[in-house]
This record gives structure tokens, sequence and C-alpha cells, in this order.
């Protein structure tokens, strides 16, 4: 074989790998090519050490003393001037008996951490690669991958509303670290925007022989305030519930006045 | 007809903050008062995250008003005695429910006494759930 032939051969060669490799990054946006999913056999079965408890089952955040379903932030947290302005934006709209950019009204998704604490019940199933958390309010999805993967790239990762949860086992506790948000219509409280710099980490444990769920959370934004926020909530097992299809639909809102009435603030 | 009751309990009050505006804020609404209007119920929606009703109500005008009532969800309402049968279009019913501020006719609904009297709210005569200690 002559020497131009093989270096058109070994051009192609090239050309079709870097084709190949191309569409293998674009179909495995959260998973490098040839690695397997939360829910394939193969990677069920790995051998992994037992997890110190199991989360599947129904839980309700249900109040309680120092357990409110808000993220109340805590006193003394420096906003950020561009979080401050719809800080005190949301201040005036309260005064006044208004409630200010409302998005949940408007069908935007809750999204982490407000969707944990909704007062609808999440469903959580536990697999040895992945923790699947369904709350009822919207069918909102939140995957927590266990299987050891990284997060993704941050060059190809997707921002969402629940953002990228990766867990891991610390002793008697599960600890999940959340990144890549989306950068608006998401609040952690009124007024309090999460950025697409919000970083969540939550350190999660069984209480109460079982029957109660303790998260306490640690919140970074460098966007929209100085720190970390740090909070702790608690959810109660709800065997008797399952969840249900809540959609929040355009022609459900025109008979929720209180959705578009001129008490919201845009 | 429309009369103006005031007060409500604190509890009620949380209650409502917790599972009726679930899905959205409640600003806009008078939580210090209730209004009672009789009228023709013109829909009923038995529905997920909020179910609504809608009664049309004479306005002393020659005409009426439509008052379009919020509820919470089904889970709820079952809780409270509610099935999706319980009231249909063409009841002539008397409704409770906490007004808007700015007049507009409509609230967050409390109660409803159907044609044969009985009355639903939407609070469980047992709580739906513990709270979390």
């Amino acid at each position: 074989m002559s020497k131009s032939r093989i270096a058109r051969r070994v051009a192609a060669a090239a050309v079709a790998l870097t084709f190949l490799v191309g569409v293998s990054d674009l179909t495995a946006q959260f998973q490098p090519p040839g690695a397997l999913g939360a829910l394939a056999p193969e990677n069920l079965a790995k051998p992994r050490p037992k997890p110190p408890f199991d989360l599947t089952g129904t839980w309700l955040h249900g109040g309680g003393p120092d357990n409110g379903f808000r993220f109340t932030p805590p006193p003394g947290l420096k906003l950020t001037p561009e979080a401050q302005v719809h800080y005190d934006a949301a201040r005036k709209a309260q005064s006044e008996g208004k409630v200010y950019r409302d998005d949940i009204g408007q069908c935007w998704p809750a999204g982490l951490p407000v969707i944990m604490t909704r007062v609808w019940p999440i469903a959580m199933i536990q697999l040895p690669t992945a923790i699947y958390m369904i709350s009822e309010f919207m069918n909102s999805l939140r995957v927590v991958y266990l299987d050891g993967r990284p997060h993704t790239d941050p060059d190809i990762a997707v921002p969402s509303f629940n953002g990228e949860s990766i867990g891991r086992w610390e002793g008697d506790t599960l600890v999940i670290d959340t990144k890549y948000f989306v950068p608006d219509h998401h609040w952690i409280d009124s007024g309090i925007p999460g950025s697409d710099a919000l970083h969540i980490v939550e350190r999660i444990k069984l209480i109460d022989q079982g029957k109660t769920l303790s998260i306490e959370y640690a919140f970074t934004d460098p966007k929209s305030w100085e720190g970390t926020w740090n909070i702790t909530k608690r959810w109660r097992r709800v065997d008797e519930r399952d969840i249900a299809e809540v959609s929040c639909l355009p022609d459900l809102n025109d008979h929720m006045p209180t959705t578009h009435s001129d008490a919201n603030v845009r | 007809m429309r009369n103006l009751l005031a007060g409500s309990s604190l509890l009620i009050a949380l209650f409502i903050a917790g599972s009726a505006y679930a899905h959205h804020s409640g600003a806009g609404v008078d939580r210090t008062k209730t209004v009672t209007v009789e009228g023709i119920v013109k829909q009923f929606r038995w529905a997920n995250p909020h179910s609504w009703l809608e009664i049309e109500v004479p306005n002393g005008k020659g005409s009426t008003d439509i008052w379009n009532l919020e509820m919470t969800s089904p889970a709820f309402l079952v809780r409270a005695g509610w099935k999706s049968t319980s009231i249909k279009a063409g009841d002539k019913v008397k409704a409770v429910a906490r007004p808007f501020r700015n007049g507009d006719p409509g609230g967050i609904f409390v109660s409803v006494t159907l044609p044969d009297g009985k009355v639903l709210g939407e609070q469980a005569t047992q709580p739906a759930y513990l709270p979390v200690p």
C-alpha cells in the first residue's frame, strides 16, 4: 500500500472517530460514552457497601415548631445588590397586601429547595444507584445519583429547576451535592432569587426510628447572598398516602383569580 | 345576597396557608373576613392541584355576577366528606368564602350549604397529618 493511500485511510479513520465521539457526547449528556445508566441491571448489580438506611417511602413536610414550609433567610443574611432589589420589592408588595413574582402560581416549577416543602407528599424510591424523588406537586422529578458518577461537565450540563444531584454516603448520613440551576424564575423565598450559581449541600438522616427524615441544608449563591445559609427541615412518613398526577394548567389558573389578580406584582 | 361576617380563627388561617395556597400565593384575599353568597352553581371542577366552584350570584342590578371560589385539592376535600358528585351545575347553594380585598366577586372557599341542607367545608374532622416533631 502506498504512503499516500495509508495517509488517506488514517485521515478517513480520524474523521470517522471524531464523528462517533461527537455523536456519543451529544447522546450522553449526563454520562460519559459507554457508562451505564442508573437503571441498567449491570449497574444495579455492582457490589456496593450496604447503605445505612433506605428512604423508599412517601414523605410529607408537615410543619411543627421551627419547621415551617418556607425557607426563611437567617437573621443578618447579607444579600447582593442585585438580590436586594428583588427582596425590597417583595417586602413593598407584602406591605401592600400583594405578592411579588409568584412564579409558582404562574406554573413555573418550584425548583429545589422549595419543591421539597410544598405541603404535598414526595414519593422516594431508593435503588443502589440512585434515589428517585417525585413530588406530588407538579409531579416534579428529582434524581439523586449514587453510582459514583461525577457532576456533568459544566460546558454541557443543562440547567434545571431541581439541579443535578450527586449523592454519597458518609457514615449514617447521605450527603447530596446539587448544582446547575436555572438562572431565572427560581426563588428560595419570596424576593430571594436562586441564580445559576446556587449550590446546595444536603445532609440527610433518618431519625425517630426511621419515621422522620431530617435534612440539613447549606445554601451558597454568590450572585444572591454572601456566605452560607444553613437551615434544617423535617419530614414524616405518610404510609397511607400515594401521589397522584398534579399539573398546573392555564385553564386551571383561569379559575384561580388569585393567580392573575392585581395583587400579583410581576 | 351578601353578608359580611368578620373574624376567623388563626387555626383556620394556618390551615389555608398550608394547603389551599400550596400552589400559589393567596395575596389579595382578606383573611379577616368571610362573605356569604347565594346563587346557582355554574361549574364545579374536581381537580388537582385545586378544585374550584363557580356560582352565579344575583348582584342586585338585575343581572348576576360569577363568583369564582378557589378550593383546596381533592385529597383534602375527600377527608372533609366531599365527593366529585357532591355538587353539580344548577344546584342552588349558599357559599361562604374569604373575599378579595379589591371587591372582585370571588375568593377562597370556606364552606357550602347544599340544596339538601348538608354543609361541606374544607377541613377534615381529624387532622390529615400530624405535625412533624
